[in-house]
């Protein structure tokens, strides 16, 4: 019998904390045979689990480049990212996935990009943006503008300093107005205007937006009084899963299974379906 | 060639399999004034008419309300996970109706489309659907009104329709079927069919569709939906609907990997970790389940995702269900 609900074993190879509630975990495949045939496209997803606590769903936000481990980010709210919060190195987690249909990363050859994030919405653009600077000649400008409600609420700042360093990258980061430190070098503001003022390259532009849903409404509008066209702004949505495989029903966005036809979405398709997101 | 069997013969037949260790399910009346579908203890139990519709459906057997997907084990050794328990042995469900019988093969498409699920598969690979035409409805059925009937054969084994005199007229459909009855596959009866009279239509289910397309954000849903308690009893008594969770059962040394039953109507069915929930109110809830049944389904696997078996308005303590929403959907729509 094949059961698609059963996980891969994956061990623990290294956790790190981003902020008092924020943290990441590298998982490596328990199977060598598994580790080796697995790939994936980034912007898709897995179901992730505790033992005994259950399972919850987060883009793998490792670039597909990298091929020994994994890694997923979470916020611990509940009862399962709360025994994932307990899990530390050499402990096992089970991985299902990937699921999802990604990022069509090849059809963005040739452009530049702008990665538009806010607050834990970074794990899923990181991944995008490492593998666009991994296959660096292949695409154009890169500009990043990454907001959190403060500067504590940052997370994965020290790659944000790494992907500053190469040529052609464009890395902004913002705190909403309150949200600074005395220390604070980035700029203070939401990220809409942030990136207004930014005034990066969008007509050639592929723009990846993730963040809450108020930052996304605000995010569009900008993007095309500067010339982006909405098939080439994309978002990834986050409806609720359990099974991750067209059953049970729980993503139904409108028309769509979320888990199977998305969850990466351009806003050209978006505007097509219901506010089921 | 038809073959007759009578009551007495058919219960006969449910002991002998019985007897030979198959899992017999059929109309049972459980308590006074409550019929439901549920494992024969013995035959005599089997039902056989003095009601119109039991309470649930037929899918428990197929799709139970709670599997167990894989057990863990934590040790010394690590975790260890293990497949469930063996293939189900074979299960005979007997006096299922038509609108029972036609939600398996809509079931079907869901659970094999892209990932194929087999703990649903091998579990109707087991079972043969023994099937009563229809000699009574009540003001709550309406198959008729999305394209089946009294006597409707789809995802039925072997059909049993009144011949008038206490017997029944047996056609097996298919070899599942004829394998179970003992007989061979019987052509499909004459123009006109068998059994009784269906209830009369009551809506099309395209100005359904189009309703839910062209009416997502209305007041309608909001109103509509004052009424409903969320308690899902629509969904868990619905042939058709099939939405489900995944929880873990257990503790840091072991436990078990489960999916139960969900249902559209609770609240955080939707819910976001984050707070947000797509579906904050009830009238959106409501909506869902309409645009699943006659847009989403239908769009994605070319079939209503409804029998008409009226188990959501007979079942529902807030007089809703799927007649009493879509009969005003197609009076608002006509006026």
């Amino acid at each position: 019998m094949q059961n698609p609900y059963k996980p891969d074993l994956m061990e623990v190879i290294e956790v790190r904390q981003h902020t008092v509630d924020v943290k990441s975990v590298r998982l490596r495949f328990k199977d060598a045979g598994r580790a080796r045939e697995f790939g994936f496209r980034v912007g898709q997803f897995g179901i992730f689990s505790a033992f005994g606590s259950g399972e919850s769903t987060f883009n793998i936000c490792s670039s597909s480049t990298w091929h020994d481990h994994i890694e997923f980010c979470f916020r611990k709210v509940g009862r399962v990212t709360g025994a994932l919060w307990e899990a530390g190195e050499g402990d096992t987690l089970g991985f299902r996935g990937p699921y999802g249909n990604g990022y069509p990363m090849e059809e963005w050859r040739g452009r530049d990009l702008i990665f538009l994030g806010g607050g834990i919405a970074m794990p899923p653009i990181r991944c995008a943006i490492w593998y666009a600077l991994e296959n660096r000649a292949e695409y154009g400008a890169i500009t990043v503008v990454y907001g959190a409600r403060t500067v504590g609420d940052l997370v994965y700042r020290d790659e944000l300093e790494q992907w500053a360093g190469h040529p052609g990258v464009r890395v902004i980061q913002c705190v909403d107005p309150g949200g600074e430190t005395p220390e604070w070098k980035g700029e203070i503001g939401f990220v809409p205007t942030v990136f207004e003022r930014a005034q990066a390259p969008a007509a050639n532009a592929v723009a990846l937006v993730i963040g809450p849903p108020v930052m996304i409404k605000n995010t569009i509008p900008v993007l095309e009084r500067m010339g982006a066209k909405l098939s080439d702004v994309y978002t990834s949505l986050e409806n609720r899963m359990k099974c991750g495989i067209g059953k049970c029903g729980r993503c139904n966005a409108g028309p769509v299974y979320v888990c199977k036809e998305g969850p990466v979405f351009t806003f050209e398709a978006l505007r097509t379906m219901p506010m089921d997101y | 060639m038809s073959q007759r069997v009578s009551k007495e013969e058919l219960r006969q037949r449910a002991a002998a399999w019985l007897e030979a260790g198959k899992m017999v399910a059929g109309p049972v009346r459980v308590k006074a004034g409550t019929v439901l579908y549920a494992p024969l203890p013995k035959a005599e139990s089997l039902l056989l008419e003095g009601w119109v519709r039991p309470a649930n459906s037929i899918k428990e057997f197929v799709f139970p309300r709670h599997e167990v997907l894989y057990s863990y084990r934590v040790d010394a050794a690590g975790i260890t996970l293990q497949e469930p328990e063996p293939a189900p042995r074979e299960q005979v469900i007997v006096g299922a109706h038509p609108c029972d019988a036609a939600a398996l093969p809509l079931l079907d498409k869901l659970f094999n489309w892209d990932y194929p699920d087999d703990f649903y598969n091998r579990r109707r690979a087991a079972t043969a659907v023994v099937t009563l035409a229809c000699a009574a409805h009540d003001e709550e059925c309406f198959c008729t009104s999305v394209g089946l009937g009294p006597a409707a054969e789809r995802g039925s084994d072997v059909m049993l329709s009144d011949a008038g005199d206490g017997a029944y007229e047996v056609r097996c459909l298919t070899e599942k079927g004829a394998a179970l009855w003992g007989a061979g596959v019987a052509p499909a009866p004459a123009e006109g069919g068998m059994g009784a009279a269906g209830p009369e239509p009551r809506f099309n289910p395209a100005e359904v569709a189009a309703f839910v397309r062209e009416h997502f954000e209305d007041p309608f849903w909001r109103e509509r939906a004052l009424p409903c308690l969320g308690c899902g009893a629509c969904a868990y008594t619905c042939p058709a609907c099939h939405c489900f969770d995944i929880v873990d059962e257990g503790n840091a040394r072991g436990g078990v990997r489960a999916r139960n039953w969900d249902a559209c109507q609770f609240p955080l069915f939707t819910a976001h970790a984050s707070g947000h929930n797509p579906r904050p109110a009830q009238g959106a809830r409501q909506r869902q389940r309409i645009y699943h049944k006659f847009l989403m389904f239908p769009g994605k696997f070319g079939e209503v995702l409804c029998t008409g078996c009226g188990n959501c308005a007979r079942n529902c303590p807030a007089g809703l269900g799927v007649l009493p929403v879509v009969s005003e959907i197609c009076h608002a729509e006509s006026v």
